[in-house]
């Protein structure tokens, strides 16, 4: 599902622009936050060497927001913001319970890439935990002033 | 809550940045840095794929890179050597492909997938005798099913400019249009009549150019025939009556040619 402005009808998004995008907690489906990411950022100007990080950077925000919980029943929730100063992306997972017992087996190492990752690709980032969830997010500036 | 934030993390500075009053590290101890973070470099390789690039290349790239991670480390600096790592071999691996003109092929490729994917989908129409699925326009045109649907979205970017959308708001597309054009009626009309006009008498014709062509009263047609004005009137009324009805008739049936 997807909430947000109208695309096909509209060049570029502007300050306050908000696109919403929900999707069941597959990998196979991040495919669509990524399609999402590079429609947004082309419309927000970014270039396509940004365009390309911020398509690498949505992969990994949606891994960071699926550590630790059972994500069988859930769905991500990916929110872009257009803001003048930068776009940002948040990756909630919701639906889902955290993980019983053992942790992934990708856990804390896949966590610290994502993050390296994350690192070297945007300006900032960070995760949060909401009810034993996580909400990861990432800030990447815009260049110049808004299109 | 953890948030880093970066000044220029496409440019990477830290990693191009030689520090001469580095401590050296043993060969030992450089080895034994390169073996342990190999893992690192083949996880990074791998979330470049799908790129039009073979994996074991993107390995080496990314093998090179930690290479001079390890010889560019400075721990007094006091950043992870993980860290500093990964942004090394993303940095490398992001100007592996700007190189090679990737950045300009990005765009081209996915124009002319676009436009191969048309000739893909005519193809398979026939084949198949029904639409192809995503899945299989991937596999004739050897792409990725991602980078299909990226192609049909950016293909749809340039196809589908709303009609209201303009660089001037002041000039829309609609605006640009044009509206229906009377004279294409007048056209249309003289193609109805001119068959209808033929089957009349001759004299009936030329009352009838006198009257509507030359624009002359209904009086000056009389004089001109040599009949009264009367005579005119209802020759007229039923030559024009005898049009509508030809006229009509010809636009109940279907055209003949």
């Amino acid at each position: 599902m997807i909430d947000g402005p109208d695309l096909a009808g509209s060049d570029t998004l502007g300050d306050g622009d908000c696109v919403t995008l929900i999707f069941p907690a597959r990998g196979d489906l991040v495919v669509l936050a990524r399609l999402v990411a590079s429609a947004i950022s082309t419309r927000v100007g970014f270039d396509i060497e940004e365009l390309e990080d911020l398509r690498l950077a949505v992969g990994e925000l949606c891994l960071l927001a699926l550590q630790g919980s059972d994500a069988r029943h859930g769905d991500l929730r990916l929110e872009f913001t257009v803001s003048p100063a930068s776009l940002d992306i948040a990756c909630t997972l919701a639906g889902a319970a955290p993980a019983r017992g053992a942790p992934n087996a990708d856990g804390p190492a896949a966590d610290e890439l994502s993050e390296q990752i994350l690192a070297a690709l945007v300006d900032e980032h960070g995760r949060e935990r909401q009810d034993g969830l996580v909400r990861a997010w990432l800030r990447k500036r815009r260049k110049g002033p808004l299109a | 809550m953890t948030a880093r934030g970066h000044d220029a993390p496409a440019h990477l500075p830290a990693a191009t940045d030689e520090s001469p009053e580095r401590p050296s590290l043993s060969d030992a101890a450089r080895d034994a840095m390169i073996t342990d973070n190999l893992g690192l470099a083949h996880q990074l390789a791998r979330r470049f794929l799908h790129r039009g690039e073979p994996l074991e290349d993107l390995v080496q790239v990314a093998s090179v890179a930690l290479v001079k991670s390890v010889d560019r480390f400075d721990p007094e600096r006091g950043v992870d050597f993980a860290a500093f790592a990964t942004r090394t071999i993303i940095g490398e691996l992001k100007r592996h492909f700007r190189d090679k003109g990737w950045a300009v092929r990005a765009s081209r490729r996915v124009q002319e997938l676009y436009l191969e994917l048309g000739h893909a989908t005519s193809t398979l129409v026939q084949q198949l005798g029904r639409s192809p699925t995503v899945a299989e326009l991937a596999q004739m045109t050897g792409s990725s099913e991602e980078a299909v649907l990226e192609a049909i979205e950016a293909g749809q970017g340039y196809r589908a400019a709303s009609i209201d959308a303009s660089e001037n708001e002041d000039d829309p597309l609609s605006a640009r249009m044009g509206e229906r054009d009377a004279r294409f009626d007048a056209v249309e009309e003289r193609a109805l009549l001119a068959p209808a006009l033929a089957r009349l008498p001759a004299r009936e014709q030329a009352i009838l150019r006198m009257r509507f062509v030359q624009g002359l009263t209904q009086s000056e047609i009389a004089v001109s025939i040599g009949v009264s004005q009367m005579h005119v009137s209802r020759l007229l009324a039923a030559s024009l009556q005898e049009l509508r009805q030809h006229i009509g008739s010809d636009s109940d049936d279907e055209p003949a040619d």
